[in-house]
């Protein structure tokens, strides 16, 4: 993972964003390894050592675009075995449903 | 045609490049909690490529150590026995079979499929409360078939490939039609000569039938994760297609949308963090 990172305010970092560099406190110790995924708990400790700035990969931040048409097409494609509402297969049914609100971005009620 | 006698089978499993001794060891072990772990982290130092492959493996965000390890015994230490055999494992089996021997077989995306698999495994396992590490290289190895086949009948492949091609059908189908046995077949022969466990081999035989009585869970783990690889398209092969999924298998799962949403995003992003270490 050497991709290219962009240095992030600890307020602005989220968990799920990648750390494109190792990162080190004052001292040269290190912290976090490069590559790991920033949780919750990550957050608030690296607040309590005093870190304000967070070289986060580009890749997680910059996503690109998606038509969502060019995504739906696919997706068909992929599940072109299936037909829609063939309640014999409604496992199937049920994993497309929850890919298409993967991709899509769809708003998931509770 | 070219079928392939069970005869066949049996002599090209026999004809596969053989994995390291210790690696043997490790495979044949992996439900055994009594072995001398000294002695198998010695062993494996011995070979350099599998220690620097598993030490990345291990040192990568998916085990999130907060140092990195430099040796198997740290390994060991940091994440435990179980999981650094896996690790060892995972390293051995995807640097053993070579590569662009059967024309239209894609092996890139053959391992791309195979490891998101096995991370899309391990993280149904722990949440469902199964041993994620067994769940990993179950998912890993699930497909293993389809490399012997490719490795000992090259050629033979290419005609299933096309056939596959041809009437846009499932792997297994077009195996069946133009091999007479299929990747199934030829993983439950492996698995034997390779003396995985029970466990392991029922995993293999059963993932396309989860609902066999005596499949077990593990079986339903791969099904379910498997279909989910194949759905989230991660492969990088245009004519991807999802298999039809089990509705009992899917049931065992218990899960709501949400874990499948995280479920998700999880495989897809230990998938490239993975794939890059594993397929270096």
């Amino acid at each position: 993972m050497n991709g290219a990172y962009q240095l992030t305010p600890l307020a602005e970092a989220t968990p799920g964003m990648v750390l494109g560099e190792v990162l080190r406190d004052g001292n040269g110790n290190v912290l976090l390894a490069q590559g790991a995924v920033l949780t919750e708990g990550m957050l608030a400790s690296l607040a309590r050592h005093g870190i304000d700035l967070l070289p986060i990969l580009d890749a997680v931040r910059a996503e690109a675009p998606v038509d969502p048409a060019l995504v739906q097409e696919r997706l068909d494609r992929v599940f072109r075995k299936h037909e829609r509402g063939n309640h014999g297969d409604w496992a199937t049914g049920i994993l497309r449903q929850y890919i298409e609100d993967f991709r899509l971005d769809r708003e998931v009620g509770p | 045609m070219s079928m392939l006698a069970p005869e066949q089978l049996a002599q090209s499993v026999q004809d596969l490049p053989s994995l390291p001794a210790v690696v043997m060891e490790l495979l044949g072990s992996i439900e055994q909690e009594n072995i001398d772990i000294s002695v198998l982290a010695k062993k494996v130092s011995y070979d350099q490529a599998l220690t620097a492959k598993t030490l990345r493996l291990a040192n990568s965000s998916s085990y999130g150590l907060q140092v990195k390890v430099a040796t198997i015994q740290q390994a060991i230490t940091f994440l435990g026995f179980q999981t650094t055999r896996n690790l060892i494992t995972a390293a051995a089996v995807t640097g053993c079979f070579p590569n662009g021997k059967c024309p239209g077989f894609n092996d890139k995306a053959f391992w791309r499929h195979s490891i998101a698999t096995a991370v899309c495994a391990r993280s149904l396992a722990r949440r469902l409360r199964f041993n994620q590490d067994v769940a990993f290289t179950a998912g890993l190895l699930h497909d293993i078939g389809r490399l012997v086949l490719v490795t000992g009948h090259p050629l033979a492949y290419g005609e299933a490939l096309a056939w596959r091609r041809r009437h846009d059908g499932e792997w297994l189908e077009a195996e069946r039609a133009v091999l007479g046995i299929d990747h199934v077949d030829a993983g439950v022969a492996l698995a034997e000569h390779w003396n995985f466990s029970d466990t392991m081999r029922q995993a293999i035989a059963f993932h396309h039938a989860p609902e066999t009585p005596g499949a077990g869970f593990l079986a339903a783990i791969v099904h379910v994760a498997n279909a989910v690889v194949h759905a989230l398209d991660l492969a990088g092969e245009e004519d991807e297609l999802v298999p039809a999924l089990s509705s009992i298998a899917w049931d065992a799962m218990g899960l709501n949308e949400d874990a499948y949403l995280d479920l998700f995003r999880e495989t897809e992003q230990q998938l490239e963090e993975m794939s890059a270490i594993l397929m270096a």
